[in-house]
């Protein structure tokens, strides 16, 4: 078996160690015997995005972001959202979800048109929102924690047609109102869970491996893996992190 | 001089008692005297400032410290009176408890001349107050971006501070496009050092680059050659941004043992020998040394200075316990990390290392930039073993698992001392351990190390 990666843009959006996320998806295919071929995909390049069962977005300044955006509405764009609809997976971080969306307004009021992947947009907000991010998703039926570091300054919205990753227990989310955090369209996620999302949810990274795997070879079971030092980091995150700050009273009480 | 106020001199009085009390209990505070005193008189970096003849500032994410002490060491041999935070406490804070250090009981200075570390983002919060004569800016690489957003701005923020003040010359690294970039941002009088091509460049990039757009028209730049990151021999082909003329070039460096090099000027070339490892120490002395010469100090004075450097906590500093040898050494970001890890490697016999992650403010809340850090070079290196402490400990053994470090050579303890006696335990007699923490883990390991020198003597 193989999983074919696209990584686009992995010189300008490798903000925050987003590459975590392509060394935690090619290790856990190869533990399982599984090989996993990356191909970089950069500004310029056309590519057949159809050909790939995983295509990888990872953050970037802004400055980047909007070199990308021409680049990505010119050559890539629209064979990205053909592979989408016949069954890629895709994981998209922080800038990189911001842009599949139908539009980005700037402070000025000036808006950035998207690739409208996800029925959402995000509007530039006042001061940025940061800082360690737990939210609840139901994986397979069952009601899982996803960890992670938050740094954004846009807010998301999503429209019709789009279901959110999950429900914020503890940081802002797509824009710190509604309480949701990311966005789902078939096999398409996006979110602004940063850096190395999927070594420390580990259960994700399966999620994401079987559906990009499912592709080519029909429905997958994966062999189970060790994973005692990323199962320690995740709940270690949850128990630091993951319970909403109005418990500091009673935190300071039972410390009495 | 006009008489300090009352507040003023509360300030200080408040500072240098607190700073008093830290000694006592034997604490490293170096920002909380400031802190306080902050608090009771928000003007006192001026007032305190403001009575030095010469202000200079040293600014950038990596190198600042030793920069800093390097040049504060030449300073004092050439007989200048000097008040420099030498810990490298670099926020207001920090800068404070070193004016308030130097600073009499009745509110005047001791020092004529303040040399002072400054932290980037605090860069364009001070500039104004400090109204420094020069400012020595290192590099500008990806670091505790949580607190920063990103770097471009980061650049941006200190380009608008430094048009603000009349006269300030510059001394840049013209090896760094983001730092060469402030000479035609500012408009200020600038001045660059940068290391010439030798068998140490390389012509591939590493993965992690954080300028690889021109900083003025966002193309992206073209190399000759690369020394680390970013920094190298670059070109931007659509208008024409380039590694600037250098003023001081460091030629021919070698490394081991210590760094020696020939410091060009001119037609004149001289030679410098730094005790210290590590090729991004060549970019620190070689930044002193430039600030120094700029301020017309002899060459041999500078040359005797850098000869006889000695780092403070956790600069590559080195502990002898029972005949086992520790070395301390700071890591808080990825150009950093990977420059550490680079020198470990050109050791012979097998790695030991502990590694302290935190995450409080002052080490950055978000660890994700372990994933930047080329851990993947430690995969083919003879490891011994790797202990992972700190508050993120647990996240620091993942990161080495996905580099390839196989897990039974991996362990998490989270207890320091520990740690420490775990990591003692692994070597022998005449073998090195290394420690590497960051920030926050810094001063508790470097006590730790210390106190256990201590007891075998």
């Amino acid at each position: 078996m193989e999983i074919k990666i696209a990584y686009l843009y992995s010189h300008q959006l490798n903000l925050y160690g987003d590459r975590g996320n392509i060394i935690a998806l090619c290790r856990r295919a190869e533990w399982r015997g599984i090989r996993p071929v990356v191909v970089e995909i950069g500004l310029g390049e056309k590519a057949d995005l159809k050909e790939y069962d995983f295509i990888f977005l990872g953050g970037g300044s802004d400055r980047e972001q909007q070199i990308i955006t021409a680049d990505l509405l010119r050559y890539k764009g629209h064979s990205l959202v053909e592979a989408v609809e016949e069954g890629t997976a895709l994981l998209s971080i922080c800038g990189g979800y911001q842009l599949l969306g139908q539009f980005y307004r700037t402070a000025t009021g000036e808006e950035i048109k998207g690739i409208g992947l996800f029925n959402a947009y995000t509007v530039a907000g006042k001061g940025r929102l940061i800082g360690n991010i737990v939210i609840e998703t139901e994986i397979d039926g069952f009601k899982r924690m996803v960890v992670g570091f938050e740094n954004h300054s846009g807010r998301t919205y999503l429209g019709a047609g789009v279901k959110p990753m999950g429900r914020v227990l503890a940081g802002y989310g797509n824009n710190g109102e509604d309480g949701f955090e990311g966005a789902v369209y078939k096999k398409a996620w996006g979110t602004y869970l940063h850096g190395p999302l999927l070594p420390k949810n580990p259960f994700l990274a399966d999620l994401l491996l079987r559906q990009a795997l499912e592709k080519r070879y029909g429905p997958v079971e994966l062999v189970p893996l060790k994973d005692g030092l990323e199962t320690l980091t995740h709940e270690r995150i949850v128990e630091r992190f993951g319970k909403k700050k109005k418990k500091l009273f009673a935190g300071i009480l039972s410390k009495i | 001089m006009s008489l300090p106020s009352i507040k003023t001199l509360l300030a200080v009085w408040l500072g240098k008692g607190i700073a008093c009390v830290n000694r006592t209990l034997g604490r490293g505070g170096t920002s909380l005297p400031g802190m306080a005193a902050l608090k009771v008189d928000p003007a006192l970096i001026k007032k305190l400032v403001s009575q030095h003849r010469q202000v200079i500032v040293v600014t950038g994410t990596n190198g600042k410290t030793t920069t800093n002490n390097i040049l504060a060491g030449i300073l004092i041999r050439a007989g200048y009176r000097v008040a420099w935070n030498r810990a490298g406490a670099n926020m207001k804070s920090g800068i404070a408890t070193a004016l308030i250090e130097n600073t009499s009981l009745l509110g005047k200075a001791r020092t004529s001349t303040a040399l002072l570390e400054v932290d980037e983002a605090t860069v364009p919060l001070v500039l104004a107050d400090l109204q420094p004569a020069i400012m020595v800016v290192t590099n500008f690489f990806r670091d505790q971006l949580d607190r920063y957003g990103e770097l471009d701005k980061t650049v941006a923020l200190i380009a608008e501070g430094a048009k603000k003040i009349p006269g300030l010359k510059l001394i840049l690294n013209a090896d760094d496009p983001l730092v060469a970039s402030l000479a035609q941002r500012t408009g200020r009088d600038s001045y660059f050092y940068g290391v010439a091509a030798s068998r140490w460049v390389s012509r591939v990039p590493e993965q992690v680059r954080e300028g690889c757009h021109c900083p003025f028209c966002s193309h992206c730049l073209e190399y000759a050659y690369y020394h680390f990151s970013q920094l190298g021999n670059y070109r931007c082909p659509q208008c024409g941004f380039s590694r600037p003329p250098v003023h001081w070039e460091a030629v021919d460096p070698d490394m081991a043992p210590g760094i020696t090099f020939y410091l060009q000027e001119k037609e004149e070339r001289w030679r410098l020998s730094l005790p210290l490892e590590g090729y991004y120490n060549l970019y620190n002395v070689l930044a002193a040394a430039a600030a120094a010469r700029f301020m017309g100090i002899d060459q041999k004075i500078v040359a005797e200075a850098v000869r006889t450097y000695t780092p403070q906590t956790g600069r590559m500093e080195e502990f002898n316990i029972g005949g086992k040898r520790v070395l301390l050494v700071l890591v808080k970001n990825p150009a950093g990390f990977n420059q550490v890890l680079r020198s470990l490697l050109l050791k012979e016999g097998p790695l030991n290392m502990v590694i302290a992650i935190n995450d409080l403010d002052a080490d950055g809340k978000d660890v994700s930039w372990l994933w930047d850090v080329n851990f993947e070079m430690l995969a083919k290196a003879p490891v011994g073993k790797i202990i992972c402490t700190g508050l993120r400990g647990a996240d620091m053994a993942v990161r080495l698992k996905y580099a390839g470090i196989p897990e039974e050579k991996l362990r998490i303890i989270d207890d320091r001392e520990e740690a420490v006696e775990e990591g003692l335990n692994l070597i022998g007699p005449g073998e090195t351990l290394y420690v590497l923490p960051t920030y926050t883990n810094l001063f508790p390991m470097s006590k730790i190390l210390s106190s256990r020198q201590g007891k075998r003597k």
